[in-house]
């Protein structure tokens, strides 16, 4: 009883804190793993905040369904081994037990996962932290699980970056720029300004952000650090500048120049900010985004008559572009998947409305993704497993995401609108 | 961190508001106010209401000026040619269909179909700044053809 009201009131406080996204999960995929979550030995404030934040981690993915903890069996230990028989028959795939270890400065979990089928230990594992950070530890579970489950790098310890405009009641906008872990818990406000802020683009160490601010009176990308908040416009140019992306190794960003009179697509090396021109089209060229092994990127160009993408690769001399979306009169801003074996896009079908679609390398028809009306600003997470993206709903703008396996969530503000998701890179 | 600059724009915004508002307020007056160097407007009334008239409107996905748009923009052409001192701002829009990025890209194509009508005109490229906004400062709010025909437009300023 004691524990219910403590777990009630953990979920209720949230909603009063200004600016916080809440997750909502629409939708899990039709077969997920089983899964049994010892509650963690230890404190148990701090283990009911591990198993809520872990729980959530999980059931995002879609892959998950874990067994309520009211059906959760004593664990039985026969000759230093786990008894098993009951957890199948529970109809259990797996079982996570896990112990917290406090001293005056640290905050550590020990974690093991066994697999019922197989009846055997998969992984142990510790993970180290300091007492005030339990959603990062939870994270990093989170992330240890899902990868000796499914095989792939989990991405609970990723972070998000996206827009959030507050309109007041004159109808004037302020726009902010935040940060947050990939839950949308943990804000942070990285600049606030009266005037629009678009296109968030993370460095690919995660240090780093790079942005379009209309602060000036034009768009203009500046790159900011994050610790410190130290930024700085990219060029000193009187020109319109938009569209960043950070090239994988960090070295390069490609931007859209207005200088030329029209968009285009130009690679800056941020050492000694030297500009190299990538197309020439009368037509719009921008939206451009990075190839994961950085030897090619992705545009939208317009040249066809209708906005199309394209792909152009670095590693030849004043290389063609070649195009890549056929189905449509509208595909934008693409993004690779992170082996390159497809792509992330903006889609209008036939009825009008904007969709994420997928196409893959291999296959000559487009996946159509979402179903809302306008929906847009996808980014792909690190894993390749999950998209997130931005909607509208009625006159609101907020994120949703989704995963290939069929999962849904979404990510409603507690005030004003949100849009323009970016996802980070894996951060350790 | 951030808080000078914020102030700074916050106050700017506000100034500008101001002086949208209040229509009555005379040349000299207008001319005379100025945020840290930036002149927030120098034009006569007179001048404003020509150039509030001759908002030019586009087709979806569209740069290229219908006839009733060229109509709008020959009083500006006129103006801009009997009086040299005036310099102008050319600021391009888009509805909210389609992708940001492309949509600022769109924009700005919009706002270079203006100014080359004017340079065509024999106005000098120098006087005409050139920006979009592509879809961030909505005029109608709403998701409908209404809203979205009267978002794709360019204004001058």
């Amino acid at each position: 009883m004691k524990n219910s009201c403590l777990i009630s009131l953990l979920i209720l406080f949230p909603t009063f804190v200004f600016g916080e996204l809440f997750l909502e999960i629409t939708k899990g995929s039709e077969d997920p793993f089983k899964i049994a979550i010892i509650p963690f030995e230890g404190n148990s404030k701090t283990s009911n905040e591990l198993n809520s934040v872990i729980q959530n981690d999980l059931v995002r993915t879609g892959e998950f369904s874990i067994l309520d903890e009211e059906l959760l069996l004593p664990i039985q230990i026969i000759d230093e081994e786990l008894v098993y028989t009951d957890w199948k028959l529970l109809g259990m795939d797996y079982l996570v037990t896990g112990k917290i270890i406090k001293t005056d400065n640290s905050l550590d979990i020990n974690y093991e996962i066994y697999d019922i089928h197989k009846k055997r230990k998969i992984r142990s594992s510790k993970v180290f932290g300091i007492p005030n950070q339990i959603r990062q530890l939870a994270h990093y579970t989170s992330d240890g699980i899902y990868e000796s489950i499914t095989g792939i790098k989990g991405i609970a310890a990723t972070r998000l970056l996206y827009v959030n405009e507050i309109k007041d009641s004159k109808f004037i906008s302020t726009y902010k720029l935040m940060l947050a872990d990939s839950d949308g818990k943990n804000e942070k406000n990285l600049l606030t300004s009266s005037e629009p802020i678009i296109s968030p683009s993370w460095s690919p160490d995660g240090k780093k952000v790079a942005y379009v601010s209309f602060e000036t009176g034009i768009a203009k990308v500046f790159i900011q650090e994050i610790s410190s908040g130290k930024r700085e416009a990219v060029l000193s140019k009187d020109t319109q500048i938009s569209s960043p992306s950070w090239s994988p190794d960090g070295k390069y960003l490609s931007l859209t120049l207005y200088q030329d009179g029209n968009a285009e697509i130009y690679i800056l090396r941020l050492r000694d900010r030297t500009l190299t021109r990538m197309t020439k089209q009368y037509s719009i060229d921008t939206e451009s985004s990075w190839s994961p092994k950085g030897n090619k990127i992705l545009f939208t160009s317009g040249r066809s008559g209708s906005p199309q993408i394209y792909e152009l690769d670095l590693r030849k001399l004043n290389p063609k572009a070649k195009r890549l979306s056929f189905e449509g009169t509208y595909n934008a801003k693409a993004s690779y998947l992170p082996k390159e074996e497809g792509i992330i896009f903006v889609h209008r079908a036939d009825d009008g409305l904007f969709h994420i679609a997928l196409k893959y390398k291999k296959e000559n028809f487009i996946r159509i993704l979402t179903e809302a009306k306008m929906d847009e600003s996808p980014s792909v997470a690190p894993n390749g497993n999950m998209v997130i993206y931005g909607i509208k709903e009625g006159d609101l703008s907020m994120l949703a995401g989704f995963s290939l396996s069929g999962a849904r969530f979404k990510l409603p503000a507690s005030s004003g609108e949100v849009r323009e998701p970016a996802w980070s890179n894996f951060l350790r | 961190m951030k808080r000078s600059p914020n102030t700074l724009f916050a106050l700017l915004t506000l100034l500008i508001f101001a002086g949208c508002s209040s229509l009555e307020i005379t040349e000299e007056a207008v001319a005379n106010q100025s945020v840290a160097g930036v002149s927030i407007s120098s034009k006569s009334v007179a001048t404003q209401a020509v150039l509030a008239n001759a908002v030019v409107y586009f087709e979806y996905d569209k740069s290229n000026l219908t006839a009733k748009s060229i109509q709008a923009l020959r009083g500006v052409s006129d103006l801009l040619q009997r009086n040299s001192k005036i310099t102008l701002s050319i600021e391009g829009h888009a509805d909210e269909r389609g992708t940001r990025e492309y949509n600022l890209a769109l924009g700005q194509r919009r706002a270079e179909s203006v100014a080359n009508y004017l340079i065509a005109n024999g106005i000098n490229r120098n006087r005409l700044n050139v920006k979009s906004y592509g879809e961030e400062r909505p005029l109608a709010l709403g998701s409908n053809d209404s809203a979205w025909s009267k978002n794709r437009r360019v204004e001058l300023k």
